[in-house]
C-alpha cells in the first residue's frame, strides 16, 4: 500500500479531503491489540468516536482503493441511522467508479439504505433484481436473494 | 504529487475528526 497506492495522486488528495488519516505499525501497544492485528496491511474506518465500522486485509491498488473507502464511508452513514447520506454515497460509487469489484455491495447497501429511509420494500426487490441482471454470481446477489419474495 | 497527511496518533486523528465532521482512516502497516 506504501508503495503503490498511497502515493498515487488521486488516492491521495481523496483520503486528505475526505478522511483523517493515522498510520501506525502493526505492533502499536495497545492499538495493536484493541483492534486485533493478526496480519497487514489492516484499513479500518472509524467514526469520530473511535468505533469502527469496516475493515480491509490485504492490498488494494489505486483504481480500488477509493471505491473501497467511499464503502466504508457509507457504512458509518449507515450504522448511523443517515440512510439518505448513505444512499447519496452509493450512488456517488456506482457512478464513479462503476467497473469496481465493490460495485455488487454497493448496490446491495444501496437498496438496504433506501428501504430504511422509505420503508419501501420495493427498493430491497430492486437492488436484488439489479444485481441478479448485473453480477448473477455475486455473493451480494445471493445475500438479497430472499428480497426478491417481498410483496 | 499529492502526499498522504498522515498522523501517528488516534487521539490526535479522533479529536480533528469531530472538528471536521470526518471519519478517520486507520491504517496498520508492517514496514519490514
Amino acid at each position: 500500500m506504501g508503495a503503490v497506492t498511497y502515493p498515487d495522486q488521486k488516492v491521495a488528495e481523496f483520503i486528505n479531503t475526505n478522511l483523517v488519516p493515522v498510520q501506525m505499525l502493526f505492533d502499536a501497544k495497545p492499538y495493536a491489540d484493541d483492534f486485533n492485528i493478526q496480519w497487514t496491511p489492516v484499513v479500518i474506518i472509524l467514526d469520530q468516536d473511535g468505533k469502527e465500522h469496516y475493515r480491509t486485509v490485504g492490498f488494494f491498488p489505486p483504481e480500488e482503493f477509493i471505491p473501497s473507502l467511499l464503502l466504508g464511508m457509507l457504512k458509518v452513514k449507515f450504522d448511523h441511522k443517515q440512510y439518505r447520506e448513505a444512499v447519496d454515497r452509493t450512488d456517488r460509487l456506482i457512478r464513479d467508479y462503476p467497473k469496481s469489484r465493490v460495485v455488487p455491495e454497493a448496490i446491495y447497501w444501496h437498496g438496504v439504505a433506501n428501504f430504511e429511509d422509505t420503508h419501501d420494500p420495493q427498493h430491497l426487490k430492486a437492488a436484488y433484481r439489479r444485481l441478479k441482471e448485473e453480477y448473477p454470481s455475486s455473493e451480494w446477489t445471493q445475500r438479497a436473494e430472499p428480497y426478491n419474495l417481498l410483496p | 504529487m499529492a502526499e498522504v497527511r498522515w498522523l501517528n496518533s488516534l487521539e490526535d486523528a479522533l479529536s480533528r475528526a469531530k472538528q471536521e465532521k470526518k471519519p478517520v482512516l486507520l491504517d496498520f502497516f508492517n514496514p519490514g
